[in-house]
């Protein structure tokens, strides 16, 4: 009988940031966003949920040297001590943790084996949590 | 009608474990496995989600105090301070996060039953968790 679990991994960044909506003037921006306009930044967490079944023999699911390769290579690397709207996977995005979590979903599904990838958590604080599973409305 | 909700309660073991194929010469394993052969040990973390209605009379989907005695009777008394790879239960698969999930699950399901338990989640470390419901 084959079991399917979820195996979720958790990663840290620490990043600088700034919310601006690029059509919008510096005096918009910092009404529409308030203190989140000016360049500050977090202790970034990043749970990467993927599925698998366990392998007979190995006993593992997902590969997970590479699953953290994976990660680090099309994420990490681009965002950890630097500032998110420099990051190419981050271009055009207003980095919020929800359009966070919305653009490293789409890198993560590009760069992993089709299906594994279940959800994509960005904890910006201790306070704030924003989730994606891919849903389209 | 009730309302359904769902308890977790967390619960905490040592064990010591190493990934290691039978079938397979040192060279293969240690390609496999790397220093993951070697005997080792965590502290694992196991959030154990039972779910139901909230009974009408109690308030709860279930007493907490029935929930530990279950879990440490059968989970925590054979696993803390154990070597995983010495319990039958781990003799035809490797004690990886995946598998223990899936043998806790296999611990408490003939205790709790598919109406009770939800989930198995066990944490090899704050980095790393495997979340089982027995699908």
């Amino acid at each position: 009988m084959s079991r399917r679990v979820e195996l979720t991994r958790v990663y840290h960044f620490s990043a600088a940031h700034c919310l601006a909506h690029p059509g919008l003037s510096a005096a918009d921006n910092a009404t529409l966003y308030g203190q989140c306009a000016r360049l500050h930044g977090h202790n970034y967490y990043l749970e990467v949920t993927v599925a698998g079944i366990p392998d007979a023999l190995t006993g593992f699911a997902v590969n997970l040297e590479r699953l953290d390769r994976t990660v680090a290579r099309s994420l990490l690397d681009q965002v950890d001590h630097h500032r998110l709207e420099d990051a190419p996977v981050l271009a055009g995005v207003i980095t919020t943790g929800e359009g966070l979590a919305h653009a490293f979903w789409g890198a993560l599904r590009e760069a992993l084996p089709a299906g594994e990838l279940q959800k994509v958590v960005v904890q910006e604080t201790a306070k704030n949590r924003f989730e994606y599973r891919g849903e389209e409305v | 009608m009730s309302a359904r909700a769902t308890t977790t309660r967390r619960f905490a073991f040592a064990a010591g474990h190493r990934y290691h194929v039978a079938q397979w010469s040192a060279a293969e394993n240690a390609r496999a496995f790397g220093r993951l052969t070697v005997p080792h040990g965590h502290n694992y973390t196991l959030d154990v989600t039972v779910h139901g209605p909230i009974d009408p009379r109690t308030g709860m989907v279930i007493d907490l105090g029935e929930l530990k005695a279950i879990v440490n009777t059968t989970v925590i008394e054979r696993f803390d301070h154990a070597d995983l790879n010495a319990d039958p239960l781990f003799r035809e698969r490797i004690p990886t996060t995946e598998n223990i999930a899936i043998a806790v699950w296999e611990l408490l399901i003939p205790e709790l039953g598919p109406d009770r338990l939800a989930r198995v989640r066990v944490w090899e470390d704050p980095t790393l968790f495997v979340d089982y419901d027995g699908a």
